[in-house]
């Protein structure tokens, strides 16, 4: 039949990614922009730009202005062209942004397909780090590097914050980045076990700070109720263990697996290079681990092939006591439905446990940087570029802007006291800040939008967290950031051979990350199982990236 | 004398059949029952795991929240629109070529199937067809929907083998009485195909309803979406941003909320259907045989 179906589609895609990669569109990519730039190249490019534009400053264009944007809808809160925001935006700043909606469900591929056919609005937000490198060699996106003299806030947050290492991570083989990325000022640590308090101070048990006093914790609940699993996971599916590999003991082991696994490459710190991380010692101890709890029957099983709903159901239902988490799914789908089966009961998120690394704190990413912008190479020979940096500048990296996007307007949607606490006005809720306020301020005013508001300092951040968040927040701030890692960026060639090692290595490690853990293939085969991974060219795919790494050293060190 | 119905394998088959049956036709009917009754349920009941088969927390609540969103309703009339526009277009424009191909006096005969089925076997692929359409100026309106979708070869060739099977000498008759080729389709041929063009339509409007690629493609406004994108959205949206470890801000939408959603999305085809269904499989057996 004619109709094309959902599997085809993303083939397609697919397949149109991989071809985007290769094709370029010769020499008008490369270098017409930036390196002309230091005699001021943009005369032709300064319509509607401010003069003396720089920080402290808010953008007004001098003339209305139109920019084209490409606009992840949110099915929490679908767009609304009556939204304040977009009308108290075009009163301050002159502009009008011409939203190019995509469902957030499938908002990846239309952002390949539109930029691969050539017709992608100026500005695409939304994109994570990483994800801008397939449209690197094609010469369809700005390298954005090269034009941050454009841009104030930025570079000022860059200095203030000390995140040039961060933002070293982004840049490719050629030097430069091609994402704006968000930026935040601290490590935010999110996820990690949520557990059953009364149940702690029924037993008479601390809150666990490390991996032996999870462990420990696990026992004393499995004594006095052996008929369960006090610990069932969610996030399994379609990666397994995705928050629990990632991050809840990921962080600990300085490895991240689960959601945090993507390329299979870790930086070690201790011998200066990359290695494999589904081969790497301290991988091994992780998983090592969570084959005791699976052993002990403290670990339930069905942790890496259940729906979350069931481990929900499970939590609530007082069949298990613990369960990966953050402050969002605490609030929201861990607590309602267990206060309903069990008024008594009482969930906190404890401090990621402590494991062989010591006490240290790491964003999902490993780095301060935030899901960003992208720019079109196309608006480069626009006569408002320069307007139109101005303004991403002032949007989403200025303090004026950031405030504006998450909070919306002071006496309108927030006000803020004498000692700087932010509040919502009465008639607005906002994660469940005002239960039960007639409006929302994300549904019918257009703050606090994921496409324009993140990132940012730690008190604008932490300014919609509940106290027992900030307290936690604390906690976890106090520990010792690991450095990120150096950038390695691979030119064309060889990201397509990596391409072709990553996936079959990928697959091999997840799937004895599985059977380690459930204890379906023993310890004393772990040699075996790194002869295996150097069957599917593990070595060739490290030295690759550590080649990589050492050139790019030296070019740009 | 022992009939096949008594036979000793008939009986086994018959038992055997029917539980096998009713168990296809269990597993077909549970996901419908369950979402309908998670669509009348408390949303904490859902979260709790206590909503199987019937309504726990019985409410309307879920259903007054979802009709009381503009965008659905929106959504919803575009679907309608598209699918009924698509529609009436693809069955014009299938009856008329068919008609054609199933002349076998017709010169370049061959050549019109070769270039129909052709694109059975190739298509231009995702990027060209957008730049296509992009090119037509199409984007953002009704016709990158229902034009280049109009034609389904699959339903096209079914069409020209159940006029072939018409018998020529009516349409002999008629001419000998001065009746013109127009008359001939529109008074002769049509009325006696009701059951292929009722399938054809019931194929045409099923899949028109059911698609959201096509709008996900062309369209870049809200209020453009068919409802299937909407629902798409809620359910894959919702998944797709905790799996990345979405931003905490980030809300899921409500298991209630979805199903509601998905039952509303499904009822008037699963309402069409019955009444269809007669010529549903008379239509295919018809084209089928003489294939």
């Amino acid at each position: 039949m004619h109709e094309i179906n959902r599997r085809q589609a993303m083939v397609a895609v697919g397949a149109f990614l991989a071809l985007a990669a290769c094709s370029t569109d010769g020499d008008s990519g490369g270098d017409s922009g930036g390196a002309k730039q230091s005699g001021d190249g943009f005369a032709a490019n300064r319509d509607g730009a401010m003069a003396d534009y720089g920080v402290g400053k808010t953008f007004k264009a001098a003339a209305p202005l139109t920019f084209s944007i490409l606009y992840n809808n949110h099915p929490f809160y679908p767009i609304k062209n009556d939204w304040l925001f977009w009308s108290e935006l075009t009163k301050r700043t002159n502009v009008t942004l011409e939203p190019n909606v995509v469902p957030l469900s499938d908002y990846e591929n239309k952002r390949s397909l539109m930029i691969g056919a050539g017709d992608a609005p100026l500005i695409i937000p939304k994109t994570y780090p990483g994800q801008e490198t397939p449209f690197v060699a094609s010469g369809s996106v700005l390298p954005v590097s090269d034009y941050l003299d454009l841009m104030p806030n930025f570079k000022e947050k860059i200095a203030k914050w000390n995140l040039q290492a961060d933002l070293d991570t982004l840049r490719q083989a050629d030097g430069r980045f091609y994402l704006l990325p968000g930026l935040h000022e601290d490590y935010w640590t999110d996820y990690t076990l949520v557990v059953r308090s009364d149940i702690l101070d029924k037993l008479g048990l601390e809150i666990p700070q490390t991996w032996d006093d999870v462990h420990n914790m696990l026992k004393a609940m499995k004594a006095e109720y052996p008929d369960s699993y006090p610990y069932s996971d969610r996030w399994g599916i379609p990666t397994p263990g995705g928050a629990m590999l990632n991050q809840v003991f990921g962080l600990g082991s300085g490895v991240r697996g689960g959601w945090g696994f993507t390329t299979g490459i870790t930086w070690d710190t201790n011998a200066q290079k990359f290695a494999f991380t589904g081969a790497m010692d301290q991988y091994k101890q992780m998983l090592q681990f969570l084959h005791t709890l699976v052993e002990e029957k403290l670990l339930d099983p069905e942790s890496f092939t259940q729906q979350d709903d069931q481990a929900i159901q499970k939590l609530a239902s007082g069949k298990s006591f613990v369960i990966s988490g953050n402050a969002q799914t605490l609030v929201n789908e861990y607590r309602p439905p267990l206060k309903k089966a069990n008024p008594k009961a009482k969930l906190i998120k404890i401090p990621v446990p402590i494991g062989p690394q010591g006490p240290v704190k790491a964003d999902a990413n490993d780095s301060r940087l935030e899901n960003g912008i992208m720019i079109s190479k196309k608006a480069r020979d626009s006569k408002n570029f320069v307007a139109m940096m101005q303004f991403i500048d002032w949007l989403w990296y200025s303090d004026e802007g950031q405030l504006f996007a998450k909070w919306g307007i002071e006496g309108t949607t927030y006000t803020k006291d004498a000692s700087g606490k932010y509040q919502l006005a009465k008639d607005v809720d906002f994660v469940g800040l005002n239960p039960g306020a007639p409006k929302h301020l994300q549904k019918d005013f257009g703050f606090s939008n994921g496409v324009f508001a993140y990132g940012g300092s730690t008190e604008l951040l932490q300014s919609t967290f509940s106290e027992e968040e900030i307290e936690w927040q604390k906690t976890m701030n106090a520990r010792q950031a690991l450095p990120p890692h150096p950038p390695s960026p691979l030119n064309d060639e060889e990201r397509e051979q990596a391409a072709l090692w990553q996936t079959p290595l990928k697959d091999h490690a997840n799937q004895n990350t599985l059977e380690f853990i459930l204890g379906k293939r023993s310890f004393d085969e772990w040699d075996a199982y790194v002869k295996e991974l150097e069957a599917k060219n593990m070595t060739s795919y490290v030295n690759l990236v550590n080649s990589a790494y050492e050139r790019y050293k030296k070019e740009h060190g | 004398m022992v009939t096949v119905d008594r036979t000793r394998g008939h009986r086994v088959f018959r038992v055997v059949n029917t539980i096998v049956l009713t168990v296809v036709v269990l597993v077909t009917l549970y996901p419908f029952v369950n979402i309908v009754a998670r669509s009348l349920s408390d949303e904490f009941a859902i979260r709790a795991g206590k909503v199987n088969l019937v309504p726990v927390g019985f409410t309307f609540r879920t259903y007054e929240y979802v009709a009381s969103d503009p965008t659905f309703w929106t959504n919803y009339r575009n679907t309608v629109v598209y699918t009924v526009v698509a529609t009436a277009i693809a069955m014009v424009m299938t009856t008329c070529y068919a008609y054609v191909l199933s002349k076998k006096h017709l010169k370049g005969r061959t050549v019109l199937i070769g270039i129909a089925v052709f694109t059975m076997f190739f298509t231009g692929g995702l990027i060209p067809n957008y730049i296509l359409i992009s090119s037509l100026g199409l984007k953002d309106s009704i016709w990158a929907i229902v034009l280049p979708n109009a034609i389904s070869v699959f339903n096209l060739l079914v069409m020209k083998a159940f006029f072939e099977g018409l018998p020529v000498e009516l349409e002999e008759a008629a001419a000998i009485d001065g009746m013109s080729t127009y008359g001939i389709l529109f008074r002769i041929v049509l009325p006696l195909s009701k059951a292929v063009l009722a399938t054809m339509v019931l194929f045409y409007a099923v899949s028109f309803w059911n698609s959201w690629f096509a709008a996900f493609l062309y369209m870049s406004q809200n209020d453009l979406f068919p409802v299937t994108v909407y629902l798409r959205n809620l359910i894959a949206g919702a998944t797709t941003g905790t799996s990345v470890g979405a931003d905490a801000t980030d809300m899921t939408v409500a298991t209630n909320i979805k199903s509601v959603t998905m039952v509303l999305t499904v009822i008037p085809i699963l309402v069409v259907y019955p009444f269809v269904q007669r010529y549903f499989v008379k239509g295919v057996m018809l084209g089928a045989v003489k294939g």
